[in-house]
């Protein structure tokens, strides 16, 4: 029997996300033919997603509906996927690894007593890829059993192109499920402070790796080399206070792209990289000739920051007769 | 009044620099002076135990650690910072555990100590899964809250108020019921360092170790069928040359691509 792969559509103000179509090229790539898609919600919003998800994919698409599931909550994502998915038969059920999906997907799989595979960021030969250690080593990973959740970073696969063909056929259906133990409450945003990535035609971005607050200096003359400069940080630089979350670049960060990325002292955590990798230019500055940063870097710099910026101040000082 | 909580803490190598895979296998061979500390997501989730305990008098904070005998260190640094009690769930291996064997072992001691809170970090940072909490909270019945950034504990000590950060730098705010379980994301506060008395206090505390044979049997869960290190791409070009030389070769392929 072949394995059906479920695709789990999240969305949010009305919209599908991205990662709901990245999924479905993670799901070429590891060879799945019997897609279904999943997308749960309210009347009548969803049905309209719904439609434009079979519109897109081609594909068969269960709409779930119930008036507990109207905010996303963990609770009604869990109940309603474990009424609808039949795990007697091998399938995999995809979620895209962001805030929302990693929330439910190790929930639904400790319900439905299946294993969850996280992060997966690649696929060879139908086996999974998912990093560890920031990036230095990767796990090749099979699901021991015939049925798996699978959480998919985001920003690993490209989206799917709209599907030429005609619409999959939407099926609805009502979720009989108990109302939430947790009360939803509005959104916030934040009040964040702009620091200039708008504008920016170079971002030089300071990770731990660079080794001190003072180091920062350094950083900023670097920056100050370049007329339309921004400075950024990995998530761990503003954990440690270096720099305010404004700076921070990543997943839960900004996603930018600029004419040229400077990280200094990041290793290349997958969650920074998805925020910058579509840079133009990347150079990357680290000790370690292993830093999982080389591999999205157009140029690999193996230097200590302290030692390797003075320098490229005092060439670029003397060259243009102008000191940094 | 006052609460019990529990704090999940796992012990991770401080560098991914002193860890190398053992040739043909699937083993990670932590090198000699490879240092351990604990996970700095788990020290935010601690910190944030401390200040729950620092507003609620007659709290008590319990650190446990599942792992091999280095987790004690990483388990007296939690009582040092100002964890009341500290539990070792012992297994021998110094390997990967799935998450579901990390969260069963930790679900099984967790059943009989009726605890209102239990707070972990987001993920770990060797593992990189943010699963075990989640999974936790599933065998425990609990409701979770992943990724918390803010947390205000009702002054009946009944519900919980977080903020959860989602992308796109927008927080998901919600009220759980107590008990219920918590993953912290990183940022939330700045983890104390341990103060002189707690420090003394906890040399002569007693850490309690329970020997978890269960493992045994969900170790075979092998979902991992080998470890490698990344592939380079061939894209990226290494500079090479003394730092100078490099450093005029940074600048010259910036004028090139006009952007200095």
């Amino acid at each position: 029997m072949r394995r059906r792969f479920y695709i789990i559509a999240l969305h949010a103000h009305g919209k599908i996300l991205p990662e709901t179509y990245e999924l479905i090229s993670f799901v070429r790539d590891i060879g799945g033919e019997e897609k279904t898609g999943i997308i749960l919600g309210s009347k009548p919003g969803i049905v309209m997603m719904a439609r434009e998800l079979a519109q897109k994919t081609g594909m068969d698409i269960i709409c779930a509906t119930s008036k507990y599931l109207e905010n996303y909550n963990a609770q009604g994502y869990k109940d309603a996927l474990k009424g609808l998915i039949d795990c007697t038969d091998p399938c995999y059920i995809c979620i895209p690894h962001t805030a929302t999906g990693f929330d439910f997907g190790p929930l639904l799989g400790a319900a439905l007593n299946i294993p969850c595979i996280s992060a997966i960021e690649d696929v060879h030969d139908g086996v999974l890829i998912r990093s560890m250690f920031g990036g230095r080593i990767h796990a090749r990973i099979k699901p021991p059993g015939p049925c798996a959740i699978l959480t998919v970073q985001p920003g690993a696969w490209e989206g799917s192109a709209a599907c030429s063909g005609p619409a999959g056929p939407v099926r609805i259906v009502h979720s009989d499920i108990s109302p939430g133990k947790t009360i939803i409450h509005k959104l916030k945003v934040p009040a964040s402070k702009d620091v200039g990535f708008a504008d920016a035609e170079v971002i030089i971005s300071a990770g731990r790796g660079i080794g001190s607050e003072q180091n920062l200096a350094l950083i900023k003359r670097l920056a100050a080399m370049f007329q339309r400069s921004a400075i950024g940080a990995t998530r761990a630089a503003c954990d440690l206070g270096w720099l305010g979350y404004d700076h921070q670049i990543g997943v839960t960060g900004r996603t930018v792209s600029p004419r040229l990325y400077m990280a200094c002292g990041i290793s290349g955590a997958v969650q920074h990289i998805s925020g910058m990798r579509n840079s133009r230019l990347i150079v990357a500055i680290n000790t370690d000739p292993h830093a999982a940063i080389f591999r999205v870097a157009s140029y690999c710099i193996v230097e200590d920051i302290k030692t390797f910026i003075p320098l490229v101040l005092e060439e670029y000082s003397r060259m243009s007769g102008i000191s940094f | 009044m006052g609460m019990n909580i529990l704090v999940c803490v796992k012990q991770v190598p401080d560098s991914a620099d002193t860890i190398e895979l053992c040739e043909g296998s699937s083993r990670i061979i932590y090198k000699e002076g490879t240092v351990f500390r604990m996970n700095r997501y788990d020290e935010f989730a601690l910190e944030e135990a401390l200040l729950i305990k620092e507003c609620f008098p007659g709290t008590i904070v319990d650190a446990v650690s599942v792992g091999p005998d280095r987790v004690s260190l990483s388990i007296r640094k939690a009582l040092e910072t100002g964890a009341d009690q500290g539990i070792h769930l012992r297994v021998e291996s110094d390997q990967y555990l799935t998450p579901f064997a990390r969260a069963s072992l930790i679900a099984g001691f967790a059943r009989a100590g009726s605890y209102d809170l239990i707070m972990a970090g987001i993920m770990a940072e060797d593992d990189m899964e943010c699963q075990v909490g989640q999974i936790l909270a599933e065998m425990l019945c609990l409701p979770c809250a992943t990724s918390v950034i803010f947390q205000e504990m009702s002054k009946d000590e009944k519900t919980v108020y977080v903020e959860r950060e989602i992308e796109g730098g927008v927080h998901e705010c919600i009220t759980l019921p107590m008990p219920a379980l918590l993953t912290i994301q990183s940022g939330i506060n700045t983890p104390r360092y341990p103060s002189l008395s707690n420090v003394l206090r906890a040399r002569s505390q007693k850490i309690e170790m329970i020997e978890s044979q269960m493992a045994a049997a969900l170790i075979m869960d092998r979902t991992v069928i080998g470890l490698g290190y990344p592939r380079q791409p061939s894209a990226g070009e290494y500079l090479e040359g003394t730092p100078a030389a490099k450093a005029s070769a940074l600048l010259k392929i910036l004028h090139e691509a006009a952007i200095l």
